[in-house]
Protein backbone atom coordinates (compact mmCIF):
# COMPACT_ATOMS: atom_id res chain seq x y z
CA UNK A 1 0.00 0.00 0.00
CA UNK A 2 1.37 3.39 -1.02
CA UNK A 3 1.04 5.67 1.96
CA UNK A 4 1.27 8.83 -0.14
CA UNK A 5 -1.69 11.20 -0.02
CA UNK A 6 -2.21 12.64 -3.48
CA UNK A 7 -5.41 14.67 -3.04
CA UNK A 8 -3.64 18.00 -2.82
CA UNK A 9 -0.30 17.84 -4.57
CA UNK A 10 1.41 16.18 -7.52
CA UNK A 11 4.84 14.82 -6.72
CA UNK A 12 7.83 15.54 -8.94
CA UNK A 13 9.84 12.92 -10.91
CA UNK A 14 10.13 9.35 -9.76
CA UNK A 15 13.73 8.59 -8.78
CA UNK A 16 15.73 5.84 -7.08
CA UNK A 17 17.74 6.09 -3.94
CA UNK A 18 20.08 3.51 -2.50
CA UNK A 19 19.65 2.48 1.12
CA UNK A 20 22.21 -0.03 2.44
CA UNK A 21 22.65 -1.19 -1.18
CA UNK A 22 18.93 -1.70 -1.65
CA UNK A 23 17.02 0.27 -4.27
CA UNK A 24 14.09 2.34 -3.00
CA UNK A 25 11.73 4.28 -5.25
CA UNK A 26 10.68 7.77 -4.24
CA UNK A 27 9.83 11.14 -5.72
CA UNK A 28 12.36 13.89 -6.05
CA UNK A 29 12.16 16.40 -3.20
CA UNK A 30 10.28 14.20 -0.72
CA UNK A 31 11.54 14.20 2.86
CA UNK A 32 14.10 11.41 3.35
CA UNK A 33 13.11 10.57 6.94
CA UNK A 34 9.47 10.12 5.92
CA UNK A 35 10.30 8.07 2.81
CA UNK A 36 12.44 5.71 4.91
CA UNK A 37 9.72 5.43 7.56
CA UNK A 38 6.91 4.56 5.14
CA UNK A 39 9.19 2.03 3.42
CA UNK A 40 9.49 0.36 6.80
CA UNK A 41 13.15 1.35 7.15
CA UNK A 42 12.66 2.58 10.68
CA UNK A 43 15.89 1.56 12.40
CA UNK A 44 18.18 4.38 11.36
CA UNK A 45 21.04 4.21 13.85
CA UNK A 46 22.17 2.77 17.19
CA UNK A 47 22.21 4.65 20.49
CA UNK A 48 25.71 5.29 21.88
CA UNK A 49 25.67 3.27 25.10
CA UNK A 50 22.98 0.62 24.96
CA UNK A 51 23.34 0.17 21.17
CA UNK A 52 19.56 0.19 20.79
CA UNK A 53 17.96 0.93 17.44
CA UNK A 54 16.65 4.44 17.05
CA UNK A 55 14.60 6.16 14.39
CA UNK A 56 12.78 9.28 13.30
CA UNK A 57 11.14 10.92 16.28
CA UNK A 58 10.41 14.67 16.31
CA UNK A 59 10.63 15.46 12.59
CA UNK A 60 11.52 19.10 13.23
CA UNK A 61 15.26 19.12 13.67
CA UNK A 62 15.22 19.13 17.46
CA UNK A 63 15.83 15.57 18.72
CA UNK A 64 18.66 14.53 16.33
CA UNK A 65 17.50 10.89 16.44
CA UNK A 66 17.06 10.43 12.69
CA UNK A 67 20.75 10.75 11.79
CA UNK A 68 21.84 8.62 8.80
CA UNK A 69 24.93 8.57 6.60
CA UNK A 70 24.57 10.20 3.20
CA UNK A 71 27.67 9.91 1.02
CA UNK A 72 29.52 9.07 4.23
CA UNK A 73 28.43 12.23 6.00
CA UNK A 74 26.20 12.26 9.09
CA UNK A 75 23.02 14.24 8.59
CA UNK A 76 19.60 14.44 10.20
CA UNK A 77 17.35 12.83 7.61
CA UNK A 78 14.27 14.92 8.51
CA UNK A 79 15.86 17.90 6.82
CA UNK A 80 17.04 16.12 3.67
CA UNK A 81 15.09 16.07 0.43
CA UNK A 82 15.35 13.15 -1.97
CA UNK A 83 17.68 13.45 -4.94
CA UNK A 84 18.18 10.79 -7.60
CA UNK A 85 20.94 8.34 -6.79
CA UNK A 86 21.38 9.37 -3.16
CA UNK A 87 23.43 6.77 -1.24
CA UNK A 88 22.24 6.24 2.30
CA UNK A 89 23.52 4.04 5.08
CA UNK A 90 21.39 3.20 8.10
CA UNK A 91 21.93 0.93 11.10
CA UNK A 92 25.29 0.20 12.69
CA UNK A 93 27.36 2.84 10.89
CA UNK A 94 28.50 4.81 13.89
CA UNK A 95 31.54 2.84 14.98
CA UNK B 1 33.02 31.18 5.53
CA UNK B 2 32.61 34.16 7.83
CA UNK B 3 30.45 36.85 6.34
CA UNK B 4 29.89 39.86 8.53
CA UNK B 5 26.72 41.13 6.97
CA UNK B 6 24.99 43.61 9.23
CA UNK B 7 21.30 44.07 9.86
CA UNK B 8 19.15 46.27 12.07
CA UNK B 9 17.27 43.22 13.23
CA UNK B 10 17.60 39.47 12.77
CA UNK B 11 14.45 37.43 13.25
CA UNK B 12 15.13 33.80 14.13
CA UNK B 13 12.25 31.60 13.05
CA UNK B 14 9.92 32.08 10.07
CA UNK B 15 6.68 30.92 11.65
CA UNK B 16 3.65 33.22 11.89
CA UNK B 17 5.12 35.40 14.66
CA UNK B 18 8.55 35.67 13.05
CA UNK B 19 7.00 36.75 9.77
CA UNK B 20 4.62 39.31 11.32
CA UNK B 21 7.43 40.87 13.36
CA UNK B 22 9.79 40.97 10.35
CA UNK B 23 7.15 42.70 8.24
CA UNK B 24 6.35 45.20 10.98
CA UNK B 25 10.05 46.15 11.13
CA UNK B 26 10.50 46.20 7.35
CA UNK B 27 7.52 48.57 7.00
CA UNK B 28 9.44 51.13 9.05
CA UNK B 29 12.49 50.83 6.84
CA UNK B 30 14.65 48.58 9.04
CA UNK B 31 17.08 46.19 7.40
CA UNK B 32 15.69 42.79 8.39
CA UNK B 33 16.95 39.23 7.98
CA UNK B 34 14.76 36.25 8.73
CA UNK B 35 16.48 32.92 9.39
CA UNK B 36 14.92 29.46 9.45
CA UNK B 37 16.09 25.88 9.38
CA UNK B 38 13.28 24.91 7.00
CA UNK B 39 13.22 25.66 3.28
CA UNK B 40 10.27 28.01 3.54
CA UNK B 41 8.25 30.15 5.93
CA UNK B 42 5.38 28.72 7.96
CA UNK B 43 7.13 27.34 11.04
CA UNK B 44 5.74 24.06 12.32
CA UNK B 45 2.08 24.99 12.51
CA UNK B 46 1.91 25.99 8.82
CA UNK B 47 4.85 23.86 7.73
CA UNK B 48 5.32 24.18 3.98
CA UNK B 49 5.25 21.13 1.72
CA UNK B 50 8.55 20.31 -0.05
CA UNK B 51 9.34 22.69 -2.91
CA UNK B 52 8.95 19.97 -5.53
CA UNK B 53 5.26 19.40 -4.67
CA UNK B 54 2.91 20.94 -7.25
CA UNK B 55 -0.47 21.99 -6.00
CA UNK B 56 -3.35 20.43 -7.96
CA UNK B 57 -6.49 22.33 -7.05
CA UNK B 58 -7.85 22.29 -3.54
CA UNK B 59 -5.51 23.00 -0.69
CA UNK B 60 -5.38 22.37 3.02
CA UNK B 61 -6.09 25.51 5.00
CA UNK B 62 -2.62 25.36 6.57
CA UNK B 63 -0.98 25.30 3.15
CA UNK B 64 -3.04 28.34 2.09
CA UNK B 65 -1.93 30.34 5.15
CA UNK B 66 1.67 29.35 4.47
CA UNK B 67 1.39 30.67 0.90
CA UNK B 68 0.18 34.00 2.27
CA UNK B 69 3.18 34.25 4.60
CA UNK B 70 5.52 33.57 1.68
CA UNK B 71 3.82 36.21 -0.45
CA UNK B 72 4.06 38.83 2.30
CA UNK B 73 7.78 38.20 2.77
CA UNK B 74 8.26 38.72 -0.97
CA UNK B 75 6.03 41.79 -1.06
CA UNK B 76 8.06 43.56 1.62
CA UNK B 77 11.35 42.35 0.08
CA UNK B 78 12.57 40.86 3.34
CA UNK B 79 15.88 39.07 3.12
CA UNK B 80 15.57 35.39 4.02
CA UNK B 81 18.09 32.74 4.96
CA UNK B 82 16.14 29.48 4.75
CA UNK B 83 17.85 26.10 5.21
CA UNK B 84 20.08 27.73 7.82
CA UNK B 85 20.41 26.18 11.25
CA UNK B 86 21.38 28.62 13.99
CA UNK B 87 23.98 27.03 16.27
CA UNK B 88 25.38 29.97 18.21
CA UNK B 89 24.18 33.43 19.20
CA UNK B 90 26.43 35.76 21.14
CA UNK B 91 26.06 39.26 22.60
CA UNK B 92 26.55 42.04 20.20
CA UNK B 93 24.58 40.35 18.47
CA UNK B 94 26.33 37.78 16.37
CA UNK B 95 24.27 34.97 14.90
CA UNK B 96 26.07 31.91 13.56
CA UNK B 97 24.34 29.43 11.29
CA UNK B 98 25.20 26.66 8.89
CA UNK B 99 23.59 25.40 5.73
CA UNK B 100 24.35 22.46 3.45
CA UNK B 101 27.77 23.75 2.48
CA UNK B 102 29.17 26.30 4.91
CA UNK B 103 28.82 28.38 8.04
CA UNK B 104 27.95 32.03 8.12
CA UNK B 105 27.87 34.84 10.67
CA UNK B 106 25.51 37.80 10.65
CA UNK B 107 25.41 40.77 12.98
CA UNK B 108 22.48 42.82 14.16
CA UNK B 109 21.59 45.52 16.64
CA UNK B 110 18.44 43.75 17.81
CA UNK B 111 17.16 40.21 17.86
CA UNK B 112 13.65 38.86 17.61
CA UNK B 113 13.56 35.28 18.77
CA UNK B 114 10.59 33.50 17.23
CA UNK B 115 11.72 29.93 17.65
CA UNK B 116 8.38 28.68 18.94
CA UNK B 117 8.15 25.37 20.70
CA UNK B 118 8.97 21.74 20.42
CA UNK B 119 6.89 18.83 21.58
CA UNK B 120 6.63 17.69 25.18
CA UNK B 121 6.74 13.91 25.35
CA UNK B 122 6.70 12.14 28.70
CA UNK B 123 8.86 8.99 28.44
CA UNK B 124 7.58 5.43 28.88
CA UNK B 125 9.34 2.09 28.62
CA UNK B 126 9.90 1.54 24.91
CA UNK B 127 9.47 5.13 23.71
CA UNK B 128 12.88 4.86 22.08
CA UNK B 129 11.97 2.05 19.69
CA UNK B 130 11.79 3.08 16.04
CA UNK B 131 8.12 3.37 15.18
CA UNK B 132 7.31 5.54 18.19
CA UNK B 133 7.12 9.13 16.99
CA UNK B 134 5.90 12.49 18.24
CA UNK B 135 2.31 13.50 17.70
CA UNK B 136 3.58 16.76 16.21
CA UNK B 137 5.87 14.73 13.92
CA UNK B 138 2.72 12.93 12.80
CA UNK B 139 1.00 16.21 11.87
CA UNK B 140 4.06 17.19 9.82
CA UNK B 141 3.95 13.84 7.98
CA UNK B 142 0.25 14.32 7.24
CA UNK B 143 -0.11 18.01 6.53
CA UNK B 144 3.28 19.07 5.16
CA UNK B 145 4.64 15.90 3.55
CA UNK B 146 1.26 14.42 2.62
CA UNK B 147 1.81 10.84 3.73
CA UNK B 148 0.10 8.69 6.31
CA UNK B 149 2.81 7.25 8.60
CA UNK B 150 1.52 3.67 8.41
CA UNK B 151 -1.66 1.74 7.65
CA UNK B 152 -2.47 1.47 11.34
CA UNK B 153 -1.55 3.80 14.18
CA UNK B 154 -2.12 4.33 17.90
CA UNK B 155 -2.41 7.93 19.07
CA UNK B 156 -1.49 8.74 22.65
CA UNK B 157 -0.80 11.64 24.98
CA UNK B 158 -3.27 14.45 25.51
CA UNK B 159 -4.76 17.68 24.22
CA UNK B 160 -6.42 18.70 20.97
CA UNK B 161 -3.56 17.44 18.78
CA UNK B 162 -4.81 13.88 19.46
CA UNK B 163 -8.11 14.73 17.79
CA UNK B 164 -6.54 16.65 14.91
CA UNK B 165 -4.14 13.82 14.05
CA UNK B 166 -6.92 11.21 14.32
CA UNK B 167 -9.06 13.28 11.96
CA UNK B 168 -6.36 13.57 9.30
CA UNK B 169 -5.28 9.92 9.53
CA UNK B 170 -8.89 8.85 8.88
CA UNK B 171 -9.43 11.53 6.22
CA UNK B 172 -6.29 10.38 4.37
CA UNK B 173 -7.28 6.69 4.44
CA UNK B 174 -5.40 5.32 7.45
CA UNK B 175 -6.74 3.43 10.45
CA UNK B 176 -6.55 4.66 14.05
CA UNK B 177 -6.39 1.59 16.29
CA UNK B 178 -6.86 3.53 19.51
CA UNK B 179 -6.70 6.98 21.09
CA UNK B 180 -5.12 6.96 24.55
CA UNK B 181 -5.71 10.18 26.48
CA UNK B 182 -4.37 11.03 29.96
CA UNK B 183 -7.31 13.42 30.42
CA UNK B 184 -10.83 12.34 31.29
CA UNK B 185 -13.97 13.01 29.24
CA UNK B 186 -15.06 15.35 32.04
CA UNK B 187 -11.87 17.40 31.54
CA UNK B 188 -12.90 17.86 27.91
CA UNK B 189 -16.47 18.84 28.79
CA UNK B 190 -15.23 21.31 31.43
CA UNK B 191 -12.98 22.97 28.87
CA UNK B 192 -15.73 23.68 26.32
CA UNK B 193 -16.80 27.01 27.83
CA UNK B 194 -13.28 28.36 27.54
CA UNK B 195 -12.55 26.78 24.17
CA UNK B 196 -15.65 28.36 22.64
CA UNK B 197 -14.00 31.80 23.05
CA UNK B 198 -12.08 30.87 19.94
CA UNK B 199 -14.93 29.88 17.60
CA UNK B 200 -12.74 28.95 14.64
CA UNK B 201 -10.63 26.43 16.57
CA UNK B 202 -13.71 25.26 18.46
CA UNK B 203 -15.52 24.43 15.22
CA UNK B 204 -12.47 22.53 13.97
CA UNK B 205 -12.41 20.56 17.22
CA UNK B 206 -16.07 19.57 16.88
CA UNK B 207 -15.41 18.43 13.30
CA UNK B 208 -12.49 16.22 14.45
CA UNK B 209 -14.38 14.70 17.39
CA UNK B 210 -17.42 14.01 15.20
CA UNK B 211 -15.30 12.03 12.76
CA UNK B 212 -13.66 10.03 15.58
CA UNK B 213 -17.10 9.29 17.01
CA UNK B 214 -18.51 8.17 13.65
CA UNK B 215 -15.59 5.81 13.08
CA UNK B 216 -16.08 4.32 16.58
CA UNK B 217 -12.38 4.52 17.36
CA UNK B 218 -11.57 2.89 20.73
CA UNK B 219 -10.97 5.77 23.12
CA UNK B 220 -9.08 5.22 26.39
CA UNK B 221 -9.52 8.14 28.81
CA UNK B 222 -7.41 8.59 31.97
CA UNK B 223 -4.93 6.26 30.32
CA UNK B 224 -1.37 6.12 29.11
CA UNK B 225 1.01 3.89 27.18
CA UNK B 226 2.90 2.15 29.97
CA UNK B 227 5.13 0.05 27.81
CA UNK B 228 5.80 -0.69 24.14
CA UNK B 229 7.86 -3.43 22.53
CA UNK B 230 8.43 -4.81 19.08
CA UNK B 231 6.53 -7.90 17.97
CA UNK B 232 6.13 -9.57 14.60
CA UNK B 233 4.52 -7.07 12.29
CA UNK B 234 4.45 -4.15 14.65
CA UNK B 235 4.50 -2.80 18.16
CA UNK B 236 2.76 -4.19 21.23
CA UNK B 237 1.20 -1.27 23.10
CA UNK B 238 0.41 -1.81 26.76
CA UNK B 239 -2.28 0.63 27.84
CA UNK B 240 -2.66 1.41 31.55
CA UNK B 241 -5.62 3.19 33.06
CA UNK B 242 -4.14 5.68 35.53
CA UNK B 243 -7.30 5.71 37.64
CA UNK B 244 -8.38 2.10 38.05
CA UNK B 245 -5.07 0.42 37.16
CA UNK B 246 -6.56 -1.80 34.45
CA UNK B 247 -4.20 -2.81 31.64
CA UNK B 248 -4.82 -3.84 28.05
CA UNK B 249 -2.51 -4.81 25.17
CA UNK B 250 -3.07 -3.98 21.53
CA UNK B 251 -0.87 -4.38 18.48
CA UNK B 252 -0.34 -1.60 15.98
CA UNK B 253 2.34 -0.37 13.56
CA UNK B 254 3.15 3.09 14.85
CA UNK B 255 2.64 5.00 18.09
CA UNK B 256 2.38 8.78 17.85
CA UNK B 257 2.56 10.38 21.28
CA UNK B 258 2.67 13.93 22.60
CA UNK B 259 1.73 15.78 25.79
CA UNK B 260 1.71 19.39 24.65
CA UNK B 261 4.42 21.88 23.82
CA UNK B 262 7.58 23.24 25.41
CA UNK B 263 8.78 26.77 24.61
CA UNK B 264 12.17 26.78 22.95
CA UNK B 265 14.66 28.58 25.21
CA UNK B 266 17.91 27.46 23.53
CA UNK B 267 18.93 30.95 22.44
CA UNK B 268 17.77 32.90 25.48
CA UNK B 269 19.57 30.45 27.78
CA UNK B 270 22.69 30.82 25.64
CA UNK B 271 22.45 34.62 26.00
CA UNK B 272 22.05 34.24 29.78
CA UNK B 273 18.68 35.97 29.81
CA UNK B 274 16.59 35.56 32.95
CA UNK B 275 14.18 32.63 32.92
CA UNK B 276 11.23 31.70 35.09
CA UNK B 277 9.30 28.48 35.55
CA UNK B 278 5.64 28.72 34.60
CA UNK B 279 3.91 25.36 34.24
CA UNK B 280 0.87 26.95 32.58
CA UNK B 281 3.01 28.59 29.92
CA UNK B 282 4.87 25.39 29.08
CA UNK B 283 7.70 25.15 31.66
CA UNK B 284 10.89 27.22 31.69
CA UNK B 285 10.43 30.41 29.69
CA UNK B 286 12.43 33.56 29.14
CA UNK B 287 11.20 36.30 31.47
CA UNK B 288 9.52 39.03 29.43
CA UNK B 289 7.63 42.24 30.12
CA UNK B 290 4.11 42.66 28.72
CA UNK B 291 5.54 43.91 25.42
CA UNK B 292 7.74 40.78 25.11
CA UNK B 293 11.09 42.41 25.89
CA UNK B 294 13.45 39.89 27.46
CA UNK B 295 15.79 40.77 30.35
CA UNK B 296 18.51 41.52 27.79
CA UNK B 297 18.33 44.88 26.09
CA UNK B 298 17.70 44.42 22.36
CA UNK B 299 16.32 40.87 22.61
CA UNK B 300 12.58 40.36 22.06
CA UNK B 301 10.63 37.11 22.13
CA UNK B 302 7.78 36.70 19.66
CA UNK B 303 5.37 33.78 19.41
CA UNK B 304 5.19 30.86 21.80
CA UNK B 305 8.84 31.09 22.93
CA UNK B 306 8.06 33.04 26.10
CA UNK B 307 4.88 31.17 26.93
CA UNK B 308 2.40 29.21 24.88
CA UNK B 309 -0.65 31.00 23.59
CA UNK B 310 -1.17 29.23 20.28
CA UNK B 311 -1.02 29.87 16.56
CA UNK B 312 -3.76 32.49 16.37
CA UNK B 313 -2.02 34.63 18.99
CA UNK B 314 1.39 34.17 17.35
CA UNK B 315 0.89 36.85 14.69
CA UNK B 316 -0.19 39.38 17.32
CA UNK B 317 2.71 38.49 19.59
CA UNK B 318 5.03 39.13 16.64
CA UNK B 319 3.46 42.56 16.19
CA UNK B 320 3.77 43.29 19.91
CA UNK B 321 7.45 42.32 20.19
CA UNK B 322 8.38 44.22 17.04
CA UNK B 323 6.42 47.31 18.16
CA UNK B 324 8.45 47.30 21.39
CA UNK B 325 11.63 47.10 19.32
CA UNK B 326 10.53 49.93 17.02
CA UNK B 327 9.69 52.10 20.01
CA UNK B 328 12.93 51.32 21.87
CA UNK B 329 14.96 52.12 18.75
CA UNK B 330 12.95 55.34 18.25
CA UNK B 331 11.36 54.35 14.93
CA UNK B 332 7.89 55.03 16.32
CA UNK B 333 6.59 57.59 18.83
CA UNK B 334 5.07 56.88 22.20
CA UNK B 335 1.63 57.71 20.75
CA UNK B 336 2.03 55.30 17.85
CA UNK B 337 3.35 52.62 20.19
CA UNK B 338 0.45 53.03 22.62
CA UNK B 339 -2.04 53.04 19.77
CA UNK B 340 -0.55 49.91 18.14
CA UNK B 341 -0.19 47.87 21.28
CA UNK B 342 -3.49 48.74 23.01
CA UNK B 343 -5.62 46.62 20.67
CA UNK B 344 -3.10 43.79 20.49
CA UNK B 345 -2.95 43.46 24.28
CA UNK B 346 -6.75 43.27 24.44
CA UNK B 347 -6.82 40.56 21.77
CA UNK B 348 -4.09 38.61 23.51
CA UNK B 349 -6.06 38.65 26.77
CA UNK B 350 -8.85 36.88 24.90
CA UNK B 351 -6.48 34.27 23.50
CA UNK B 352 -5.20 33.60 27.03
CA UNK B 353 -8.60 32.13 28.04
CA UNK B 354 -8.27 29.64 25.20
CA UNK B 355 -4.60 28.93 25.93
CA UNK B 356 -5.40 28.19 29.59
CA UNK B 357 -8.08 25.69 28.61
CA UNK B 358 -5.68 23.96 26.23
CA UNK B 359 -3.07 23.91 28.97
CA UNK B 360 -5.49 22.09 31.28
CA UNK B 361 -6.06 19.41 28.65
CA UNK B 362 -2.30 19.18 28.11
CA UNK B 363 -1.30 19.18 31.79
CA UNK B 364 1.03 16.48 33.02
CA UNK B 365 -0.74 14.41 35.70
CA UNK B 366 1.32 13.38 38.72
CA UNK B 367 0.29 9.78 38.09
CA UNK B 368 1.79 9.91 34.60
CA UNK B 369 5.20 10.81 36.04
CA UNK B 370 4.85 8.12 38.72
CA UNK B 371 3.99 5.54 36.06
CA UNK B 372 7.44 5.78 34.44
CA UNK B 373 9.34 2.55 35.16
CA UNK B 374 12.83 2.82 36.69
CA UNK B 375 14.50 1.17 33.71
CA UNK B 376 13.02 3.67 31.23
CA UNK B 377 15.55 5.66 29.22
CA UNK B 378 14.90 9.35 29.91
CA UNK B 379 17.84 11.00 28.08
CA UNK B 380 17.66 9.40 24.65
CA UNK B 381 20.95 10.87 23.40
CA UNK B 382 23.07 9.40 26.19
CA UNK B 383 20.90 6.40 27.19
CA UNK B 384 20.38 7.59 30.77
CA UNK B 385 17.61 5.78 32.65
CA UNK B 386 15.29 7.02 35.37
CA UNK B 387 17.12 4.93 37.99
CA UNK B 388 20.49 6.41 36.96
CA UNK B 389 19.03 9.90 37.43
CA UNK B 390 17.59 9.02 40.84
CA UNK B 391 20.89 7.41 41.88
CA UNK B 392 22.70 10.68 41.05
CA UNK B 393 20.12 12.55 43.13
CA UNK B 394 20.66 10.14 46.05
CA UNK B 395 24.40 10.72 45.78
CA UNK B 396 23.91 14.46 46.12
CA UNK B 397 23.03 15.95 42.73
CA UNK B 398 20.26 18.33 43.72
CA UNK B 399 20.14 20.58 40.67
CA UNK B 400 19.64 19.76 37.02
CA UNK B 401 23.12 20.95 36.01
CA UNK B 402 24.65 18.69 38.68
CA UNK B 403 22.58 15.80 37.35
CA UNK B 404 24.00 16.64 33.92
CA UNK B 405 27.60 16.56 35.19
CA UNK B 406 26.92 13.36 37.14
CA UNK B 407 25.24 11.35 34.42
CA UNK B 408 25.83 13.06 31.00
CA UNK B 409 22.06 13.67 30.77
CA UNK B 410 21.45 16.56 28.36
CA UNK B 411 25.01 16.46 26.98
CA UNK B 412 24.09 14.72 23.74
CA UNK B 413 23.18 16.11 20.33
CA UNK B 414 19.73 17.35 21.41
CA UNK B 415 21.24 19.36 24.30
CA UNK B 416 18.45 18.31 26.64
CA UNK B 417 15.57 19.54 24.49
CA UNK B 418 13.91 16.10 24.60
CA UNK B 419 14.51 15.18 28.29
CA UNK B 420 14.78 18.45 30.24
CA UNK B 421 11.09 18.76 31.09
CA UNK B 422 10.55 15.11 32.05
CA UNK B 423 13.74 14.98 34.13
CA UNK B 424 12.69 18.08 36.09
CA UNK B 425 9.29 16.52 36.73
CA UNK B 426 10.74 13.17 37.82
CA UNK B 427 13.28 14.72 40.19
CA UNK B 428 10.87 17.28 41.65
CA UNK B 429 8.44 14.45 42.31
CA UNK B 430 11.19 12.33 43.92
CA UNK B 431 12.48 15.16 46.13
CA UNK B 432 9.01 16.57 46.67
CA UNK B 433 10.23 20.04 45.71
CA UNK B 434 9.33 22.78 43.23
CA UNK B 435 10.88 22.61 39.77
CA UNK B 436 12.21 26.17 40.28
CA UNK B 437 14.58 24.77 42.91
CA UNK B 438 16.22 22.44 40.39
CA UNK B 439 17.12 25.22 37.96
CA UNK B 440 17.46 24.80 34.22
CA UNK B 441 20.22 23.52 31.97
CA UNK B 442 22.77 26.26 31.30
CA UNK B 443 22.74 27.09 27.59
CA UNK B 444 25.82 25.78 25.82
CA UNK B 445 26.96 26.29 22.26
CA UNK B 446 26.52 24.69 19.78
CA UNK B 447 22.77 24.45 20.30
CA UNK B 448 22.61 22.15 17.23
CA UNK B 449 25.43 19.82 16.15
CA UNK B 450 27.63 21.63 13.61
CA UNK B 451 29.29 19.50 10.94
CA UNK B 452 33.01 20.28 11.13
CA UNK B 453 33.44 20.35 7.35
CA UNK B 454 31.12 23.36 7.22
CA UNK B 455 33.19 25.23 9.79
CA UNK B 456 36.44 24.46 7.98
CA UNK B 457 35.16 25.42 4.55
CA UNK B 458 37.45 25.11 1.53
CA UNK B 459 41.10 25.93 2.01
CA UNK B 460 44.44 24.97 0.64
CA UNK B 461 46.57 23.55 3.44
CA UNK B 462 49.78 24.78 1.80
CA UNK B 463 48.55 28.37 1.87
CA UNK B 464 47.94 28.47 5.62
CA UNK B 465 50.40 30.61 7.57
CA UNK B 466 52.00 28.19 9.95
CA UNK B 467 52.95 29.48 13.35
CA UNK B 468 56.14 28.15 14.87
CA UNK B 469 55.65 26.01 17.92
CA UNK B 470 56.32 27.71 21.24
CA UNK B 471 59.71 26.80 22.79
CA UNK B 472 59.49 24.08 25.40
Amino acid sequence: MDLRVSNYFDRSNKVNINVNNKKIEAYEGECLAVVLFVNNIKKLRLSPKKRQSRGMFCLMGSCQECVVLIDDKKVISCNVFIKDGMKIKVGDFDK
Amino acid sequence: MINNRKYDVIVIGAGPSGVSSAINCAKKGLKVLIVDLNSNSGGQIYRAPPKTYKSISKKLEENVIQNKLSDEIKKFKIETAYNHTVWQVSPGFKVNAFNETSTIQWQSKSLIIATGTYEKIIPFEGWTIPGVIGLAACTVILKAHHFIPSKKIVLAGNGPLLMLVAYYVIQFGGKVDAIIDTSSKIDWIKSTLSLITNPKNFRDGIKWIFKIFLKRIPFYSNSTVEKAFEVDGGINVKIRNLKNGKAKNIISETIAIGHGLIPSTDITRLLRAEHIYDEQKGGWIAKVDRFLRSSISGVYIAGDGAGISGALAATDKGLLASSALLYDEKFISQTEFDHNTYKILKKLDKYEVFAKAIFKLNSTPKKLIESINNGTVICRCEDITKSEILRAVDQGAKDINQIKSWTRLGMGPCQGRTCHYATSKIVAEYLNCEIDNLGYLTGRSPIRPVPLDRVLGDFDYEKITKVEAAPL
